[in-house]
């Protein structure tokens, strides 16, 4: 008779899938590469500074002085790779990260609840200087307007740090640990 | 260095893990299994990337049948000792 399966419901996990998660027939996955899962935090990284800049879109484009068939197209090309770069960008990371992120206590060891706790720690202090740097931006950003239909509409930088605030634990934790 | 890893990096623990290991034959997951951590805990303490808390030092000593001064030390290992 198999032993039953305990559901962890605060975590949203459950004892069997954490550990199926953690063992050594998943290391092979692209994911779980330290050197895939940098470049996939590079790239959300760069998608949420892409998604921020798009508050300055309507100045930019003014003073590049694009034709509109240009300027639709690397609007249309930038938005594609934010979307590709964070949303695809996060699921991965959450995929390849949850196997400790996300797991109780009891079914980690001391390394492995020390490199998670310590990673949301300095997530935790980036996600105070992404606050303060947004704060400062809005506070100080020429010609930033909230929630307008027209001119530079700062909504992008609150949804950005939004993002970044969701995604912060687990980039860290996805640029620290080696092995997962 | 950026996010360090070691629970102490100024004073790093050195061990005699892996040749203890291979002396009687385990492999990293059977040590970690004996041990109850990961096996891949073991590579890192192996590679003296993290430093042990007292209780698992204990639990892999009492596992490799050496005792804790012989196997874990706050100076490098001579080595053939």
């Amino acid at each position: 008779m198999s032993k039953k399966n305990k559901i962890y419901w605060f975590e949203g996990v459950t004892e069997k899938g954490v550990k199926s998660l953690l063992t050594e027939k998943n290391s092979h996955l692209v994911i779980k590469s330290q050197r895939n899962r940098r470049v996939l935090v590079i790239l959300m990284a760069l998608g949420l500074v892409l998604i921020a800049m798009g508050s300055y879109w309507p100045t930019l484009k003014t003073n590049l002085n694009l034709p509109n068939g240009a300027e639709l197209l690397i609007y249309s090309v930038t938005a594609i790779f934010v979307i590709i770069s964070v949303v695809g960008g996060y699921s991965f990371l959450r995929i390849s990260v949850r196997g400790i992120a996300d797991a109780p206590d009891e079914l980690l060891d001391e390394r492995q609840i020390m490199i998670r706790n310590t990673s949301f720690r300095y997530a935790y202090f980036l996600m105070g200087y992404v606050a303060l740097g947004s704060m400062l931006l809005t506070v100080t950003g020429p010609e930033l307007q909230l929630f307008q239909s027209s001119g530079n509409d700062g909504s992008f930088v609150i949804i950005a740090v939004l993002f970044a605030f969701a995604s912060m634990p687990s980039m860290v934790l996805a640029w620290r640990e080696r092995d997962i | 260095m950026l996010f360090p890893m070691s629970r102490n990096p100024e004073e790093p623990v050195y061990n005699r893990i892996e040749e203890a290991r291979a002396t009687l034959g385990l492999s990293r997951q059977e040590l970690a299994d004996k041990a109850g951590v990961h096996y891949q805990t073991i590579g890192y303490l192996e590679r003296e990337e993290y430093s042990p808390s007292l209780v698992l030092a204990i639990r892999i000593s009492k596992t490799l049948n050496q005792e804790v001064s012989e196997l874990f030390s706050l100076t490098p290992f001579k080595k053939g000792k």
